[in-house]
Formats: C-alpha cells, structure tokens, sequence
C-alpha cells in the first residue's frame, strides 16, 4: 500500500514538470476564447492560432536561421575544440601550461564585462545584422577545450604513434583518428554547444536587428513582448511551442544523451 | 600522399571562407537602381500606397532624377531599423517616418543633412510652418534637420448618446466635471460586486511611450505647451505636472478608470463599456468599420484644470521627414521632398491615409475644404492641429519618458507616492541622466 | 623538424587569436569605455569618472542588485531542497527512474523563452491557472506578477522548476558515490531513514551541494530573459535584474559608456561572490 501511494506521489511530481507543456500545446490549438479555460481539452481543435502566427513573423526563417547558427557553432567548436585539445594533451611545446591556465580564466570571466565591447567590435567590422555576428564569437568555447583536453588524454599513446609513422600529419590524426575514437566526447560537447547555441538570446538581441536575420528564440521573444501579437494569447502560446517543439523531439529520442551531458559540464566546473 | 593532404586542406579553407562571405552578404542591404534617390516610407499599408502614388508621378516628370521607394523593413520596431541602418551605413536617402524625438541624436551624429542649407528650404518652410513650430524643430546647433510632415493630435474621443444618457448636456472640458461625468457613467451591471463600466480608460503600461496618451497630452494641455526639458534641465516639476499626476491618481483610485487591461478583450468604447477615451485620428477608420447601430462619437480637446485659461493644447506624435548624409544630391532630394509635401499633395494624403498634414491654418484652406466638409471629424482634429506640440529637443527622450513613466507607476497606478513626490523624483532623476552635459 | 615544433603552435593559434579578439581586447576595451560617453552614432567622448559617479547615484542599479539578490536567496535554497528531496526519492529502487528523471530533466533543455510565456500564462491575474485554482478552493487571488512584493518570488518559483531537473541529476550522481556498506551498518545499529539521511549522506555529498551553490549563483547573476520577457522589470522596478538593466542602458537607451561601467562592477561583484564561495568551499576541505 505504501508503495502504492508512493507511486501516486512520484508520478504526481512528474506531472508537474510535464502537464504544463502538454497544456500549452493544447492552448495553442484551442480557439482563443477557450484559452483561459484551461482544461486540456477544448470544443473544436483548431489551427487558427498558427495561421496567424505565420502570418504575423517569419517563424519558418528563423528556425532555419537558427539551424544555420547553431550548426555552424557546434561545427566550429568541435573542430577547433578539438585541435586545442589535441595540442594540449598530447604535444610537448612551451607556454602549454601558460595557455591551459589561460583558458581556465576566461572560464570565470563573467559575460557581463564583455558584452558591450563585443557589441562594438561587432558594429566596427560591419556585421551587425549578419549571420557572422552570431557565429565568430562563439566558434571557439573554453568548456570544450578543456573537455577534449581530458577525453584526449584517455586515447592511448599507441594509436597516435602508429598514424605518425604512417605518415599522416596532425590535421589528419585529430580527425581520422581521434574523433573516431571520441564518439562520447563528441556527443556530449556537441549537445552541450548546439542547446546553448539554439537557446542564446540575449546575443542576437544585441546584433541582429533585421527581422528576416532574427534566430527562433530572439524572434519568439519579441513577439511575445512587442505588440505585433495584439494580446492575443494563442499566437504567442503557438510561437512558444514552435520553438519547443525541435529541442523536445530531439529529446525525445536522445534523452540519455542530453542528460550525461549536461551532468558532465556541471561536474566539469 | 602528404601533397595531396595539403590541397585537401586549401580546398577546404576556400570553402570555408565562401561560405563566410555569403553568410556575410545574408540581409537586406540598400539596392540601389542607377543613381536613382532610395527613399524609405513607413510599412504602413496606406502610406505604402501614397508613396507609390508619389514616386510615381515624379518618376513621370523627373526622368532625370528617378526616386525608388521601398518601405521600411521589418524589424522590432522602425525606429531600431533606423538605427542599425545608421550604425552599419545603409540608411536611405530619405525616410519620411521619423518621429520628432529620435531626430536630436541623429543630428547631433551628423547623419543628417542640415536643410536650411539647402536653396528654397527656408523661404518654403515659412509658409508651411508658422514660428513656433519652427522653434520647435530647430536643433541645439541652430540648423534644422526635420520637415513637419504629418500629426495624429490626442483628443477626447466620446460617446454622445451615453453622455446625453447620464443627463451630461456638454462634453466634459475640465477636471472637475470629468469627476463628476465619471460618477454618473460608473456602473456594476451585472451585480457581481466588481464594476463593470467606467468612464475613461488608459493603459496602466510603465512602458514609457504609453505616456504619450496619457501624462504628456494632459500635461500639455494644463500648460499650454509647456517644455518638458529645457536647456539640458528637466523643467516640468511644476503645478501643471502635479495637477495631472493628481487627476489621473483619482481617476484611478476613485475606480473612474478600470486598473485591468481592456486592450485583450472586444474594442471597449465599441462595445460602450467605456464612454470615453484619449486617442487620436487614426481611431476613426476603426470605428466606422466596427461601431454598432447608432453609436455616435465625437472628439473635443483634452481636459484641463479647472483654473486653466487659454487656448488647449495637446501632444501631436509629429512624424518629420529626413535626408541623411549618405544621399548623394541632397537638393534633388529637398526637391522631392516639396513636391511630396505640397497642398494638393497634402490633400491627397489626407484622403489616402486619413493622416493630418502638419500645415499651419489647414482648416481655413481653401483647398481642404471639400474634403473637411465630408469628412467633419476630420475638421475637429485640423482645427486642434493649430495647437499641437511635438517633442523637445533632446537627445535621450526615450529616457526621460521611460523616467516619468517609473515615477506614473509609483504614483498614479500604485499610490505609493504623492503626485509632489513623484513628479520632483522624476525631475531629480532627468537631471541625473544629463549629469555630464550639466559641466 | 621544424614542422613538427611549429605544429601545436599552429593548431592553438586560431583559438589564441579568437581569444585576442573576442576576449582580451574587450576585456581591456571596457574599462576604457567606462570613461567615455558614447551612443553608438557619434564619436566616443572622454568623460573621466562620470559614469562611476552616476554608478553611485543610480537608485534603480541598486535596486536591481538587491532585486538579484533576492531571486538568489530565494531561489537557491528552493533548488536545493526539492532538487535534493527529489534526488534521494529517485535513488531508491523503483521501477521507471529512467522515465521520471527524464520528466523531471525536461524544462531543463526548453528554452527559458518557452517557460517564460507558458508561465505568464499561468500567472495571469485573471484567468491563469493558479489563480484559478486558488478561487476554486476559496482562497484569494494573488498578484503573482503585479504585486510588487510578490513577483521576484515568483520568478524564483518559476526559475526553480525550470532547473531543478538538472540538479536532481547532478545530485543523483553525487549520491550514488556514497558507500552502500556506510548504509548497511547504520541499518545494522537501528538508524532510521531520516538519520542515515541527516548523518551520512547529506555530510558525504556536501562537495554536491556546494557545485550547486556555485553554479545556480553564476546561473542566478545571469538573469535576464525571465524579466524581461514576464515583467519588463516591473512592477516598480522590483523584478529588474542587474543584467536586464545593464542591457537597457545599453542598448535601450544607448548609454554605452554607463552601461559598460555597470556591466564591469557587476562583472567584478560576481568575481568577488565566487571567490569567496570558493574559499568556504576550500576551507571545509
């Protein structure tokens, strides 16, 4: 009996976490006099609310704008993560510790001091309102320096000696070699970089001002407080579950994946 | 193999950088056709159609000096648009939505051209504009960047039926019968102890344009005109502040004005669960399109003190036209820009837009006469247009408005501060933001 | 030969230079920023220590200092009670842990922007969900959002949620480095389960909670969307947060020079929290 009712309580405090997302769905669907009436089901399901979504934002372009950034950084990290961290575990060079200590500072500096001179920096090189903006400063991430630091470091030495005397160079054995064998470090600093890359605001509210450039989340949000939705609530509840809905389905099939990640980076700190 | 190994890489690197080109190129630039003038109108469907007719029928006479229109692109606000297009030197030649307040900062940048430089700028101006309004579009500097183009004044709109039904004979004109008006009309119609109709309503956003239907036209109006800030000082802690933040205190408290937000449900002056309200033309396409069977609506000036003698005033939301520096004939430009502006041009826009043309005496002009006799309401707002303010000169408005709306907050929505309080707060904190210049 | 010693100085440089750019000169640029007035459109002008002066008046910078202070307090101590409860719950044997830490893990991975507009739904005075429920069981309405004494609370509510998964997770890991023998002779002496709580786990997982402490401070300093998004700072600037406000001066009002002197103190008092943080956690060592 009791574990009856500690079933009830456990699957009770999984509701909490979950219904409200469920109900948003269903509100987005409902028709919007029927919103506030909260019940999960509403008389007709109706997709009015996403009529007038597309209608109002280019809720298609930016999802494709944000698919464009956030690939492109999770790329760019991965790849120049991994040289860094290459160089650092395994070659022997001077001001290697200087620069791995380096790298565990920036890891402090709170973002707050740099935002304005990176918005500057930004506005003197032209590319406000461009997709280079919302890449170039995020292409490289200490985080996953040091995460493919300490993977590398596992790979045994044997492996890299025989690719040298094979004769490839170290371009070559970082991604024919190491990354095959990094399948785990790989998932995991992908998934990290690729949520944070897709769930970054404040960034492209500061750089991007041209509504065709805007990424999902920015273009929700202002949707959400500027006027264009006129008060009402099923368009921005709509808006909300488009940008829900990719993260939530990757998530669906990739659970495991996205929790060891993110437990690792938390551990990592 | 390792030759090979190294072309790889090349080939990849050009890639690479390709691909960074394009995605720099991603975004709507100016195209410029030839060395036509670009010119940006607001994205507002009519005025998209007056500047079709507009370029139009100068493209047809100026084969020399052709203009392109498009209209503003999409962003959060035109306003921002503007302002990145400054920052990454795409602006256009000319833009005819600027708002009146945005224009002190860009000209203290120097992105726009100076048009009393301009041949036949001045000698035009005068007879557009009469001397105050002049005053009031020159900068600090002494030139002046900005032609008045078009207002939307803020009026009492009001329900004439319901008044005559409370037994009012005369549309309220000063505080006090507003009080007594909002007495009458307040109602709890459905009996469930929360009332239901009120008399007035306005917004109880601190977002701080919001003032610009409440604090600022009432302001205005209780002080013929008054500035806000002057000479880098905030120059509104005065009585008539005080009077207003103590009219709208009480509207609130005494449940005249509903503390909810209206604005989500049906159109409440429509639907008469209000009997009046602070807007302005651009109401009347709405109504007329919406009103029920026999609703009948009018305009009439702000209220006002009950000592005040004078003329009233009101907050006109002036939206002037500019030419920036990136233009490259700035006196073909000025050309274009009279040819926009002229009187039959004018009316035009009064008819495509419903949007007043900021023209001094427009309501005795002959040629608008037609028009005012068909469309009467219309007339009320041109008559009004002789006593509208604009904004004052200063680069950081938005924040001075943002400042006041903190303080509308603290007192008028909250009553946590007495209207004296909160207007000295307001005024302390303005001259805080003009510190630096203050030395 | 040659080759071969250039080569690691090859592969960091495009991270050495990207660090150039995007971190040290910033980093050097706005503490020089912070003595110029500059709005994006004109030339940048010395100013001297204006800003720092203005800094000292600002009534609203401070109380968007305390209002981050009051989300923390509220918010961290939350986190770790229901993240901790949660944890130990789902480190018994049951059937399905998978699926109730994945439930518990998803408004993790959500957008905050997504929570943010769900929960101002459910915040509404009016018709939102709480309130309704409040009324159905004869209780009053509650300002969630408009009472200003009520709404950082509410944030914090809404922050708790949003991130507890994570914390259940990191938790779990931590509690699953507890020795199962320190159990097993507790049970063999009569301990009941609140004891084998209170004297064995919650001492061996203290390294857990101060992670957690540490990292829902920085995330806590971060505050910005929630805000901005829910209240826009209001009501009576109490839900404004110290970053919210550096970016409103910034690129609201374009004070660029004040706002990077903000953004440069508040950078140095997290710094500072951090540290000290860090030395308490280093002294129980």
């Amino acid at each position: 009996m009791k574990k009856v009712i500690f079933y009830l309580l456990l699957i009770t405090g999984a509701l909490i976490f979950i219904y409200p997302f469920v109900w948003m769905i269903s509100a987005s669907l409902a028709p919007e006099n029927e919103i506030s009436n909260l019940t999960l089901f509403p008389s007709t399901f109706t997709i009015d609310s996403y009529k007038l979504m597309i209608d109002k934002i280019p809720i298609g372009q930016s999802l494709i704008n944000s698919l464009i950034v956030s690939s492109s950084v999770t790329l760019g990290v991965l790849i120049f993560g991994s040289m860094v961290g290459y160089a650092l575990s395994r070659m022997e060079f001077r001001g290697r510790d200087l620069i791995f200590y380096i790298i565990i500072f920036t890891m402090t500096l709170p973002f707050q001091i740099t935002l304005i001179p990176q918005y500057i920096i930004i506005v003197q090189f032209g590319w406000v309102d461009s997709f280079l903006a919302l890449i170039v400063p995020y292409l490289m991430n200490a985080l996953s320096i040091i995460m493919f630091r300490q993977y590398f470091k596992s790979i045994p030495q044997d492996l890299i000696d025989a690719a040298r005397i094979d004769g490839c160079g170290e371009l070559r054995i970082i991604f024919r070699i190491l990354w095959p064998n990094s399948v785990p470090a790989l998932i995991t600093i992908g998934i990290i970089t690729f949520m944070a890359s897709w769930n970054e605001v404040l960034w492209p509210l500061i750089v991007i001002r041209d509504e065709s450039l805007m990424t999902m989340p920015q273009l929700v949000t202002l949707f959400a407080v500027g006027g264009r939705a006129e008060s009402q609530l099923g368009v921005k509840l709509a808006a909300a579950v488009m940008l829900a809905l990719p993260i939530i389905i990757a998530y669906l099939f990739f659970q495991k994946y996205f929790i060891q990640s993110m437990a690792s980076s938390g551990i990592k700190e | 193999m390792k030759r090979s190994y190294y072309y790889k890489n090349i080939i990849l690197l050009i890639i690479l950088a390709v691909i960074l080109i394009a995605l720099n190129s991603c975004g709507n630039k100016n195209e410029r056709k030839g060395d036509s003038l670009i010119y940006w109108s607001s994205n507002n469907t009519q005025e998209i159609e007056f500047a079709n007719y507009i370029t139009e029928g100068w493209n047809k006479n100026n084969p020399q000096q052709k203009v392109t229109f498009q209209p503003v692109p999409e962003g959060q606000s035109s306003e921002e648009i503007i302002l990145a297009a400054v920052v990454g030197n795409t602006t256009p030649d000319i833009y005819s939505n600027m708002w009146q307040g945005d224009v002190e900062a860009y000209a203290e940048s120097g992105v726009l051209v100076a048009l009393d430089t301009l041949a036949g700028f001045l000698d035009f101006i005068s007879t557009r504009c009469d001397s105050s309004v002049i005053t009031e579009i020159t900068s600090e500097d002494g030139h002046i960047y900005q032609i008045p183009w078009k207002i939307n004044p803020i009026m009492l709109m009001y329900n004439v039926n319901s008044l005559k039904d409370i037994g009012v004979n005369k549309v309220p004109s000063n505080y006090g019968e507003f009080f007594s008006s909002s007495a009458k009309y307040q109602k709890d119609t459905d009996g469930d102890g929360y009332i239901d109709r009120w008399f007035g309503y306005s917004e109880v956003l601190v977002t701080w344009w919001q003032r610009f239907f409440d604090f600022y036209p009432l302001y205005l109006a209780a002080s013929n005109g008054a500035n806000l800030v002057k000479n880098n000082k905030a120059v509104f802690n005065n009585e008539y502040a005080v009077q207003v933040f103590k009219f709208l205190r009480e509207m609130y408290e005494k449940k005249y004005f509903p503390m909810e937000r209206l604005s989500a449900r049906q159109d409440p002056f429509l639907t008469e669960v209000i009997s009046t309200r602070f807007t302005g033309p651009w109401e009347i396409i709405h109504a007329e399109k919406y009103k029920p069977k026999g609703l009948e609506y009018s305009f009439a000036p702000m209220p006002v003190p009950n000592n005040h003698v004078g003329p009233v005033y009101t907050y006109g939301d002036p939206k002037n036209i500019v030419i920036f520096n990136t233009c490259p004939n700035p006196q073909s430009a000025w050309e274009f820009i009279k040819y926009m502006i002229e009187e039959k041009k004018d009316l035009k826009l009064l008819e495509m837009t419903m949007q007043l043309p900021r023209r001094k005496h427009i309501e005795i002009n002959p040629i608008f006469q037609e028009f005012f006799k068909s469309n009467p309401k219309m007339k009320i707002f041109a008559e009004q247009g002789n006593y509208v303010r604009g904004t004052d000169t200063a680069p950081v408005l938005k924040e001075v408005f943002d400042l006041i709306s903190q303080e509308y907050e603290a007192c008028v929505i909250y009553g946590i501060k007495t209207p004296e309080e909160a207007v000295a707060a307001a005024a302390e904190a303005v001259d805080l933001l003009f510190i630096d210049k203050a030395k | 030969m040659l080759k071969k010693q250039l080569t690691p100085y090859l592969l960091v440089s495009p991270y050495l230079l990207h660090l150039a750019v995007f971190v040290a000169f910033p980093v050097v640029f706005s503490i020089v920023l912070t003595f110029h007035k500059w709005n994006i459109i004109s030339p940048m002008e010395y100013v001297g220590l204006t800003n720092y002066v203005r800094l000292f008046k600002d009534a609203t910078f401070l109380k968007s200092l305390i209002n981050t202070c009051i989300f923390l307090a509220i918010h961290i101590p939350l986190q770790i009670i229901v993240a901790l409860f949660l944890a130990e719950v789902l480190n018994q044997k049951i059937k399905f842990r998978g699926f109730f830490r994945a439930a518990f893990f998803l408004p993790v991975i959500v957008s905050g922007v997504v929570v943010t507009i769900l929960w101002q739904q459910l915040f509404g005075y009016d018709s939102g969900m709480f309130n309704r429920l409040l009324v159905t069981i004869g209780l009053d309405k509650i300002g969630w959002l408009t009472d200003p004494n009520v709404a950082m609370t509410s944030i914090a509510l809404m922050a708790t949620w949003k991130n507890v998964g994570l914390y259940i997770v990191l938790f779990l890991v931590g509690l699953q480095t507890v020795p199962a023998h320190y159990y097993e002779a507790a049970e063999l002496e009569g301990a009941t389960h609140t004891q084998k709580f209170f004297k064995i786990t919650l001492p061996m997982i203290n390294p857990t909670i101060f992670m957690v402490v540490i990292l829902s401070t920085i995330g806590g300093f971060s505050l910005f969307i929630e805000p901005y998004i829910m209240t826009g700072g209001g009501p009576l600037n109490s839900t404004i947060s110290a970053v919210l406000y550096i970016y409103k001066q910034g690129f609201f009002y374009y004070h660029m020079g004040y706002s990077a002197t903000l953004g440069f103190f508040f950078a140095m008092i997290i710094l500072l929290v951090v540290m000290i943080q860090k030395r308490f956690v280093e002294k129980d060592k």
